[in-house]
């Protein structure tokens, strides 16, 4: 495969997400433009610019109009997808380390970090309702005590919100009490990314504790576990075939510290139910710290600390290949 | 810089070529399903090159909305981008591929593969007693078995080939005296005695380098009384150096022992070289001089 690369980054990927057919693409960086790309031929639709701080998280509503995007300048904002217009600025008191829509597009999520005399939190708010757009009068919100939020997504039907911890901590929370259903501890280091299956009854985190771990996400029964020998920093299903893909790497402020050992930085692709790894891709030039496959599971994506997004379009010996066990 | 630049005058033929700069303008034109773009530009080293991209046009049935976002208008800071993905935000880079593991069968083949090779040769065979079967196993391993026949007979061919090698030892300056009889030009550094500095000076070295043996491969375990144990029967010992890690104190696995007597330490190598000593395969050696390496 011949991968795109999109250099629209001065600095390193935080996070690449696909909307829901696939052709757009799009990245965060710590620099302050998020972009958006055409998945199919690596042309970049456009930037939004006005943030002034790293940006840790972006996402797509489900009908791709509206993009939200949070950052370490204490805010959390809302685009317009078509014109890249900024439709509302939410303040917040932290710096916002992941974000999200809800499946109906009507609300949002976002979390905090700790620091500052705040706990870290999770909100959430009604897009609908006027004064919630400027951040006032929250629909619920939930601290988290002690431990830092590290990666949020939404749980099915939009009924909780599932957040992975600095601890390792799984946490559920009711998104109308703000309550704790459930919390599970199933990983030893702080989880990266928290990523769904396409039909969200499983879904899959990665730590740096070395391993990615499969939960179902009903009732967060560990359900499988991915061990590497390095830090992961996300993790993808497949949609179409029984794989995950592992991106990962020393940590960045680590790499001139050890010994350079090279390969340490490749996509790693294992079978979602043995647990085995089958294939690498090798082209990264510094840890890997976003994944994500194309909805129709041909391609995939990866984002780096070497502030590259690099667009793979799998090779007829992927389709081909069988896992014998 | 450039006030710089225009005071120096620059040389005649040098400003025939700037004069020339002007690089023949961009092309764009669509064949069939291709788009060929041509560029010119001049590269880092001066000369101009022609840059040509083919492209692919492709047509793609998709859903409406997805149809509708690509009539989109570019938005941010792509928005002075030309219709088409701009070459300074998307490259294509360099064909990779996957590399697929732990294809199982794959894997059968290739342990298969070695130990079809050795089948009918003699894969194993004794140190000491030279008969088909493991050093460890042979009857007469017991510490120095083999060597005490070694030790009374002088006339041992092992011997005798020891002290041939020593007799051809040095032959990097017989070399040397063949080129210079070969009339070559040697310099001076070539030349023989050239890395001699003061006679003085080594002599007391040389005295010890003559006599002095070099064993690798020792284990980590090993201490100087058990060399001295070791090197003890084949004759006197003026000295034993053991590397010794600085902090853990464990043998680094070399050591240097030095005879009194040149024909004692050719007879150490002789018979210790070869020699199975805690588990691992001894290799003694003539010590090089120092500051030959």
């Amino acid at each position: 495969m011949k991968p795109l690369l999109l250099h629209g980054h001065e600095r390193a990927i935080t996070q690449i997400k696909y909307n829901r057919e696939g052709d757009l693409l799009f990245s965060c960086a710590k620099d302050h433009t998020p972009n958006v790309w055409f998945s199919l031929n690596g042309e970049r639709l456009g930037t939004f610019n006005g943030h002034n701080g790293a940006v840790w998280g972006i996402d797509v509503n489900w009908d791709s109009t509206r993009v939200i995007t949070g950052a370490a300048d204490n805010t959390c904002r809302i685009w317009d997808l078509e014109t890249g217009t900024e439709i509302t600025t939410i303040s917040t008191e932290n710096a916002v380390r992941s974000c999200g829509f809800s499946y109906s597009g009507k609300q949002i999520m976002y979390t905090t970090d700790k620091s500052m005399g705040f706990e870290s939190s999770v909100y959430v708010f009604d897009l609908e309702a006027g004064k919630q757009l400027l951040g006032e009068d929250s629909l619920m919100k939930a601290q988290s005590s002690g431990n830092k939020i590290t990666s949020a997504i939404w749980g099915p039907l939009d009924e909780y919100i599932i957040t992975g911890h600095e601890n390792g901590d799984l946490v559920k929370w009711d998104v109308l009490t703000g309550n704790q259903i459930q919390r599970v501890q199933e990983h030893k280091g702080t989880i990266n990314d928290l990523q769904h299956y396409k039909d969200q009854s499983m879904f899959i985190t990665a730590s740096k504790d070395k391993t990615a771990k499969l939960f179902d996400t009903a009732t967060f029964e560990h359900l499988k576990t991915y061990k590497t020998e390095r830090p992961v920093n996300s993790a993808a299903i497949s949609p179409i075939r029984d794989h995950v893909v592992l991106g990962g790497g020393q940590e960045a402020m680590d790499v001139t510290t050890t010994s350079a050992r090279a390969g340490k930085f490749d996509a790693r692709f294992f079978h979602l139910v043995f647990e085995d790894e089958f294939g690498r891709v090798k082209d990264h030039f510094g840890p890997i710290n976003s994944v994500a496959f194309h909805p129709d599971g041909k391609s995939y994506s990866s984002g780096g600390e070497d502030g590259y997004v690099r667009v793979h379009v799998f090779d007829p010996p992927y389709f081909d290949f069988l896992f014998e066990c | 810089m450039p006030s710089a630049d225009s005071e120096i005058k620059s040389s005649w033929a040098d400003q025939v070529e700037q004069d020339e700069d002007d690089l023949p303008p961009p092309s764009e034109c669509i064949e069939g399903d291709t788009k060929v773009v041509t560029e010119y530009k001049v590269n880092d080293e001066g000369k101009k090159v022609k840059v040509v991209r083919y492209y692919k046009i492709e047509h793609r049935k998709v859903s409406k909305t997805v149809a509708k976002r690509k009539t989109w208008k570019k938005f941010g800071e792509a928005r002075n981008d030309p219709p088409g993905p701009n070459p300074t935000n998307t490259v294509v880079s360099e064909e990779i591929f996957m590399q697929f593991l732990s294809n199982k069968e794959e894997e059968r083949q290739t342990d298969d593969d070695p130990l079809n090779k050795l089948k009918g040769q003699k894969i194993v065979k004794c140190r000491i007693c030279k008969d088909d079967h493991w050093t460890t196993q042979c009857p007469f391993k017991d510490k120095l078995g083999a060597l005490p026949d070694l030790l009374k007979d002088d006339t041992n061919p092992g011997f005798l080939a020891a002290t041939a090698t020593t007799a051809a030892a040095t032959p990097s300056t017989s070399q040397v005296e063949d080129k210079m009889k070969a009339g070559k030009y040697v310099p001076p550094s070539m030349r023989e005695g050239a890395n001699r500095r003061g006679e003085s000076m080594v002599s007391s070295r040389n005295r010890d380098d003559a006599a002095t043996i070099r064993v690798t491969n020792l284990s980590e375990d090993v201490r100087d009384s058990d060399l001295q144990d070791l090197f003890r029967p084949f004759g006197n010992i003026a000295r034993i150096y053991l590397a010794k890690d600085k902090v853990t104190g464990h043998s680094k696995g070399f050591a240097f022992i030095n005879f009194l007597r040149r024909e004692d330490a050719a007879r150490a190598i002789a018979g210790v070289n070869g020699f199975g000593y805690d588990n691992l395969i001894l290799n003694v050696e003539w010590a090089k001089p120092s500051g030959t390496s």
